[in-house]
Order: C-alpha cells, then structure tokens, then sequence
C-alpha cells in the first residue's frame, strides 16, 4: 500500500504554526508540499483539549501582530494574503500589574498606556511615552529590514535607533531615559512573553514586544487557537498539501552533505528536495540525522552554544460561577512579589513556588469561550527547566500539584475568593505534557533563549552560514525571531522563503 | 538617540555577532542527547507497549481478572487509579482494540519486583464479544499490545472533595478497585466509601479482595437489587436517600456502571442538590444501540453504504452499516484505526469527514469547535447515513 508520492518539493516535520506557514507559502508557490505531524491534531502548542464537554485553549495567551482589516500587522497580512479567515476578537487591554505597591491596569495605545502609567506614577508620561515611540520606531525598523535588507551605511541613516540600540540589553536602553523604578516596573511585565530577564534581553525584542502589543493591541480566536490551527490546515490541504497526521518523524535523511528525505516512525521512507524541520536542532542533531556522520562539527557546537528558553506550566480551572460574579475583573493579570526579573528568573530555576505568574480570563475577551454561568482562569509561570530535570516519573504528580496549589492560592488571595470552591474542573499541565503532545526538546516552549550572546539581529547576520546541511531547513521557536505564536508564523515564512530563494539560486 | 555614545552605539551590532559568533566557538563539540523531561513523558506515555499475561483469576462468578506485566520484567507506565487501558486484539483480519478500566492499582504498577497491571472482565450477555473471547480464549503466557494511563475518571485532589463516594454497578467497580487498593497502600489520600450495587451476592465481581482492604478510610457496601431473603445488607437501588446516608456534608460522587445506572444517578444526585462539580461519570462506552437516540433517522437503519477510505494517497471503498460505527466499519474491513475510550471523548480515532452525512451520538460528542466546523469526526460516535468519504491516519 502506496501512502506517499515518490517524491515531493519540500517535507515539512511538524504541523504546528511554523509549518503550516512554510506549507501555505510554499504551496502558494505551486511547490508539492508534505507535512508530517506527530500529534493527531495540527497546530502543535497552538491547540486545546477538552474536559468535562468543554474544550479550553491550551497555551495562547494574546496573539501578537494581527492588526485590524485595513491596518493589518505583519501575521494579519500574512493570514489575509493566504486566505485564511479567523474570527478575531479583541483583547480587551493590554494588562493588570499586580506588583508591590502597585495595581494598575493598562492598555493598548501609546497614549492611553503612557497617562495610564503616568496616573500611577506622577510626572512619568512623557518619558513613558518617548520610550514607546523609541520602541515604536525599533519595531518598524524590525519589520521593514525583515523584508527589505539593506548596507550597514544605509541602515544607519534610515534606521538609526533600530542600530543604536541593537547593542544594547532592553535594561540598559531603558535606564537612560531615567525613569522612576515603578514606571520601569509597570513597563516590564511582557518580559516573561519571551522569558529572558531585562539585563540580558535584547532591547530590540523588548521594543518589538511593547510596538506589537502596546502600539496595536492583540487578538484571540473566537474558536481558540485551534480554530486558527485549523483554518491554516484547511486552507494548505485546499491548495493542495498532503498533510498527514499521527507520523513522527525519526530520521532525516542526509548524502553528501545534503538531506534528500525522511524516515517515519512507521518506517515509510518519504524523499523530498528539502526538508523544512520544527524539532529542536539538538534533536536534530543529536540523533535525527541519518547516518549521524553527516552531521559536522559546528553544527554541535551552534547548538551547544545557545541557552535554552523557558518551558512552562500552567494550571486550568473551569469554573462554576462567571467571572463577574467572582469578582475577576481584569483578561490578564501579571503577579508578582517583585519585578526584579533577574530575581525572577532565578526563582524560575526551582520547582517553585513561583513568585511571578500570569492569569488568563479568556471569558473577558472571549465570552462564550464556557458555558454560560461558568468562566476559565489558566495561570501559569515560565519555570527553566533546571528544577524540572531532577523530577523523575514516580515524582512529577506531587510536585505538580504543589506547585498548582500555590499558584491557585495566590490567585484566590488575589481575587478575595477561594477558587477551588468552584472548581468544576482543574487540569495541570507541566513541562512533560508539553514534551508529551509536542516532542519538544525537554518541553522547551520557547526555542533558544533572547540573550545578548545570541541576538536576533546576530542571528539575522550570520543566518546563512548555520546551514550546516544542505537543503534542511528549521521552523518553529528556535528559529530567528523565537518563541510566540506571532513569530511561529513569521519563523515557517523565513523558512520557506530561504527554501524558495535555494529552488531559484540552484535553478539558474 | 545616544545609549552610551555614537561609535559604541552604532558599533552594536558587530559587538552582538561577535559575541554570538565567540559563544559557538566555545561550546563543546561532544553531542548532548539528554532530554530528561522529555524521558519523564515517554515514561508516563510510551505509546503501546507490550504486554504478557501472567495470571487468570477468577473475580465473580462470572468475571475475571487478568494480570499483565511487560515481558522484561520493566515497571509500568504511571497512571491515576480510574483510568483506562487500552488493549489490542488481533481478531482474523482485523485489529481490534477495546478500553477496560484498571483494577489494580497505580503502586502496583510501579513495584521494584514483578510490576504489574490488571483488568477484570466480566462474561457478556450477548453484544460484548472482546469480553467472552477474554474470559474464553486468553491463556497465561498470551502477549497483547497495549497503552495505557488514559481517560479523565481519577481523583484531582485540587477538584475533588476529601470524602468521595463511588457509586458502582456491577463490573463498573474496576476503577474504584484501584482507587481502593491505593487509598489502603497510603498513596491516595481521601476517604473512599464504595456503595457498590449487584444483582445478587452470589456474583459480586472482586468481593474478597475488596473487604480485605476495608479500614477507617475505606467503607464498602453492598447494595443488593435482586430479591434474596437471607441478605442482611442494603437493598434496592443506589437511590438518593442510600446515597444521603453514607454521604459527608461535602462529598464528591464518582459513578461507573451501565447507562441506565448513570442517568437514575444523574436524577438522585439532583435531588439531593448535588453541585456539577461534585459529580464525575466515566464515560458510557460506545452506544449499545444508536438507533434509538434522537434525531436518528429509523428508516435507514437496515442500510448498508459504501465508505471510502483515505489514508495519504491510498483510497479503498469498505461497507459500511448504518448503525455501526465508522470505527467498527473500518475494524470489520481490516483498516486500522486507533481508537481510546470508544465514547468520542479522547479523539484518538479524529478523522475528517470528505463528503457525506453521519449521525454523531449526542452523549459522544467531544468535538473540538473547529473541528466541528470542518468536518471532523470522531469515528468511534460517527455513524454514516449516507455513502461517505473519510480521510484517517495512516497508523
């Protein structure tokens, strides 16, 4: 029995956000195009399960760079060019800082965000606001570069803040504009959206991430994230990519420095021309290549010489009452004992309890996400994994409950209810179940770590010598512009468009 | 704009890729194959795994239990006490596989020596074949594929309140075997009481090893339905005033049994003012007979339509009833598929529905919104009302 064609443009590994990109893209280019999902469903983290005959978003928190009909930002666009129709809703705020000293809520619009600020902390707003236009412009910067390269001299005289500040750590650009700790602090809870503490986070994700958020607002899925998952899955099986589920793939196949296909879990040896690939490069490299003598030197030493990011951990809880009737007022609550990030990322090392979380209220965005008379909360940290290492299989149950309970109890506190007293169902989801559904390496959630040793505007420059085999090329969060639902997109694009430009150069 | 001054500023961007470029450079070259959270899933989850019979015992009258270890000797995977197995049959052509409840418990399952992991079966009336091949064909030294650790029926202490009655009817008392044995071993901390109903005294599926378990923790009752004289202890059914008496002022209820068992429950509990979130059915299993739920429509139900397979690029045309299920259709006609719970809830056997009409069964339907939207079926609730095509894994 013959499943496979014999041959295909390009094999995609991994149906998740990256991969289905690269397949729309590829595919809207009249590439025969394979995908190849592990999991039974596509989407990878960017899915939902179901539990008591409600199904509840698994993992998206705000997708970013969506933009409205007629202002769309990059990911909008890219939807709207490929014909895929989401029914997006708006977040209603941008969110709730719940710090020492501090509960203020903010949201979207420099303006709005910057009085918001300043309403908090007196006599901030015009520094609060010249730090938003400086991210404003690095954001721009980012994007058109994304598109259109151009010299280092050109780039200095049209982008001049984007390459002033690409040196620099997001702390390090943000205390020259000298502002009181509590406008920093009321400014700095996204870092935990790519989970690299300030003094080492690139300044030029920082501003990426308030320009996109701040600047533009951001959306949900009416039909959570699986909807979107699908709509991309429906349209790429429209313009005719074979996608197949349930098929982990186990080897890539290399000759000659060149990967010609792959190897199933199943044993069905597919060939393609290239192969597009979502699983960590440490997978990759480490025991996916087939045979492993294909795999040089550098490639192990470009994998080892990166951190890798946060994974994370969540804890459900459907809820018997609405959330108006709990008292839960705001979509997104960040929490901490402090907002040293620092601080925070040390504490992330351990198995808790976590002293920075993040609550979700989808039904505040979302209203008919439950049943009526019931809301959701997802509150989730994102540990490292250094304390999650040492949990072995026997262990991984009483310490994720210990660490459920304390996260649940900080947020009852928070809302002066006890949670639990509602709880029509609790589900906790650890960084196992994300290496369970996922594969992903040790259940990192967010690829290589932002860091200032490796700079996404480095990774940018030296992108084209890290092919260390021909012909295989990576998706997903490891990639340039890491981890987010947003950049999944953005990441499966660069992918493609790198195997397009290889198609055309060897074409000539 | 001036961070720290021009030449340091515009120099930023050599600085980052020199750095990044010095970091490789640095690193080790020696592979790092290590992925212990990801060797904690698999540990958990390892797919199917092999499974060879070591005891047969008789449980009742007319039930047995089956003792399973893995040939090496290895622990089990981890699971809840509740949840389910899954178990292959090689059956002429065809692969079946059929969800039985665990009656062991979860330490079992993770002994030093000689783990194991067991089911108990009781002998059908007729419709439940896998059943009667269990209790007749499988001899000690049988292998089987299975996975195992599945389905939502455990106890969440997070959720569940500290005391929890178990309301079992007739072999629905494996799961709560489990939950007895682990709370007697000190590994599930709740108090279980256990009001199990039975037809008569003289088949009560796992009676001796369940009292032996009994303690200040544990209470087990019999409820007696059938009309015996000499019985001296509850009788009837597990109604709300029964239910009431061994109850706490917050006590979580979780019910296994037939599916007539759930609904006189689902009606008890109410009056008694039970809230939602105090009441946990395990799932019903497929529907004994799908024609009688609403909106069926009766005139096809003696129909037979062609079903077209698709797997990749291979296509095969199979018969299907129309009061069978996708999955039995594809089981009949040899074309495997895996399936979990057989009640539309685990969404393992996900299919997308090409072209053609099918009937889900109301009670099973643990869609997805979207995949609602797209055709998506689950194939073990999905009966066809017309000639269909589906596209399924390849497995």
């Amino acid at each position: 029995m013959k499943f496979y064609k014999d041959h295909y443009d390009v094999i995609i590994v991994g149906g998740g956000l990256s991969g289905l990109s690269s397949a729309l893209m590829l595919a809207d280019k009249g590439k025969d195009v394979l995908v190849l999902e592990r999991h039974n469903l596509p989407g990878g983290l960017a899915t939902s399960f179901v539990r008591g005959g409600v199904e509840i978003e698994a993992t998206l928190h705000e997708m970013m760079s969506i933009g409205d009909p007629g202002k769309r930002l990059k990911v909008g666009q890219f939807f709207d060019d490929m014909g895929v129709n989401i029914d997006w809703l708006e977040v209603p705020e941008a969110y709730h800082a719940s710090l020492p000293g501090l509960e203020v809520t903010l949201h979207p619009g420099y303006e709005r965000f910057a009085k918001e600020v300043d309403a908090a902390v007196p006599g901030s707003y015009q520094k609060v606001y010249d730090l938003l236009m400086l991210c404003d412009r690095v954001c721009n910067s980012m994007n058109e570069l994304g598109i259109h390269p151009m010299s280092k001299p050109a780039m200095l005289l049209k982008h001049t803040d984007f390459v002033k500040t690409a040196g620099y750590s997001a702390q390090e650009v943000i205390d020259t504009f000298d502002l009181p700790q509590k406008a920093i602090d009321l400014m700095s809870p996204y870092w935990i959206y790519v989970g690299a503490p300030l003094s080492t986070l690139p300044f030029t994700i920082y501003a990426f991430l308030m320009a996109d958020y701040i600047g533009s607002g951001s959306k949900v899925p009416k039909k959570l994230s699986h909807e979107m998952s699908m709509k991309m899955f429906a349209r790429a099986e429209e313009m005719g990519v074979q996608i197949e589920l349930k098929q982990p793939v186990e080897k890539i196949l290399v000759k000659d420095g060149k990967a010609y296909g792959v190897r199933t879990k199943r044993g069905d040896e597919i060939h393609g021309d290239y192969v597009i690939c979502s699983a960590y490069p440490n997978k990759v490299y480490t025991s996916m290549i087939e045979p492993a003598g294909e795999v040089p030197a550098g490639a192990i030493k470009a994998v080892n010489g990166r951190k890798i990011g946060v994974t994370a951990f969540t804890v459900f809880l459907l809820l018997d009452k609405t959330a108006e009737e709990l008292g839960i007022k705001d979509y997104n609550v960040f929490k901490g004992d402090t907002m040293d990030t620092d601080a925070i990322f040390e504490n992330y090392k351990t198995l808790g309890p976590y002293n920075y979380i993040t609550t979700i209220c989808l039904n505040l965005a979302n209203p008919t996400c439950t049943p009526e008379g019931t809301c959701i909360l997802s509150i989730t940290a994102l540990p490292r994994v250094d304390g999650w290492l040492k949990v072995g299989a026997d262990e991984v149950d009483k310490v994720k409950h210990d660490i459920a309970r304390s996260m649940v109890e900080e947020m009852s506190k928070y809302y002066g209810v006890n949670l639990l007293d509602h709880a029509l169902e609790v589900i906790i989801e650890t960084p196992m179940t994300v290496a369970h559904y996922t594969g992903m390496w040790n259940g990192c959630v967010y690829g290589y770590m932002h860091d200032m040793k490796d700079h996404v505007v480095a990774r940018l420059q030296t992108a084209d010598a890290e092919h260390f085999i021909k012909h295989l090329e990576f998706g997903s969060a490891h990639q340039l512009t890491g981890n987010g639902m947003g950049p999944q997109v953005t990441n499966g694009r660069k992918a493609a468009k790198y195997v397009l430009d290889s198609m055309a150069e060897e074409a000539k | 704009m001036k961070v720290k001054g021009f030449l340091k500023d515009v120099g930023g961007a050599s600085r980052i890729t020199k750095a990044r470029l010095e970091a490789f450079a640095n690193a080790s070259p020696v592979p790092v194959q290590t992925d212990p959270i990801g060797d904690v899933a698999r540990e958990w989850h390892p797919g199917k795994i092999e499974l060879v019979v070591t005891d047969i015992r008789p449980a009742s009258k007319t039930s047995k239990t089956l003792r399973f270890e893995r040939p090496d000797g290895k622990k089990l995977p981890p699971f809840y006490a509740g949840q389910y197995i899954v178990l292959d049959f090689p059956i002429g052509e065809s692969l079946i596989s059929r969800p039985y409840s665990i009656s062991s418990a979860p330490f079992e399952a993770r002994l030093e020596e000689k783990p194991f992991v067991e089911i108990t079966v009781r002998r059908s009336k007729g419709d439940g074949f896998i059943c009667d091949h269990i209790n007749d064909n499988v001899k000690v030294g049988d292998t089987f594929m299975g996975s195992m650790g599945h389905g939502q029926f455990y106890y969440e202490p997070l959720r569940d309140a500290k005391n929890v009655v178990a309301l079992a009817g007739g072999v629905g008392i494996t799961p709560f075997a489990s939950m007895a044995k682990e709370v007697a071993h000190g590994t599930l901390d709740m108090d279980l009481t256990i009001l199990f109903g039975s037809v008569s005294s003289d088949d009560i599926a796992l009676k001796e090893e369940l009292e032996a378990l009994k303690s200040d923790r544990l209470k087990i009752v019999h409820v007696l339905s059938g009309d015996e004289p000499d019985w001296q202890g509850e009788r009837g059914f597990l109604s709300a005033e029964l239910i009431q008496k061994y109850s706490a002022p917050d006590t979580t209820y979780f019910i296994c049994g037939p599916q007539v068992m759930y609904r006189f429950l689902h009606e008890e509990l109410k009056k008694m003012g039970t809230p939602k979130r105090r009441i946990r059915f395990e799932v019903f299993g497929q529907a004994k007979d799908i024609t009688v739920y609403e909106g069926f429509p009766k005139e096809l139900s003696d129909q037979t339509f062609n079903l077209t397979v698709v797997r990749g690029i291979h296509e095969d045309v199979i018969p299907a009833k129309a009061t069978e299920s996708i999955v039995v259709a594809l089981e009949r006609a040899g074309i495997r598929i895996e399936t979990g719970c057989r009640s539309g809830e685990c969404g393992f056997c996900r299919s997308k529905l090409i072209s053609g009409n099918t009937f889900i069964c109301p009670e099973n339907d643990g869609r997805r919104a979207a995949d609602k939207d797209f055709g998506y079926i689950h194939a073990c609730a999905a009966y066809p009302l017309s000639d269909c095509k589906v596209k399924i894994p390849i497995e």
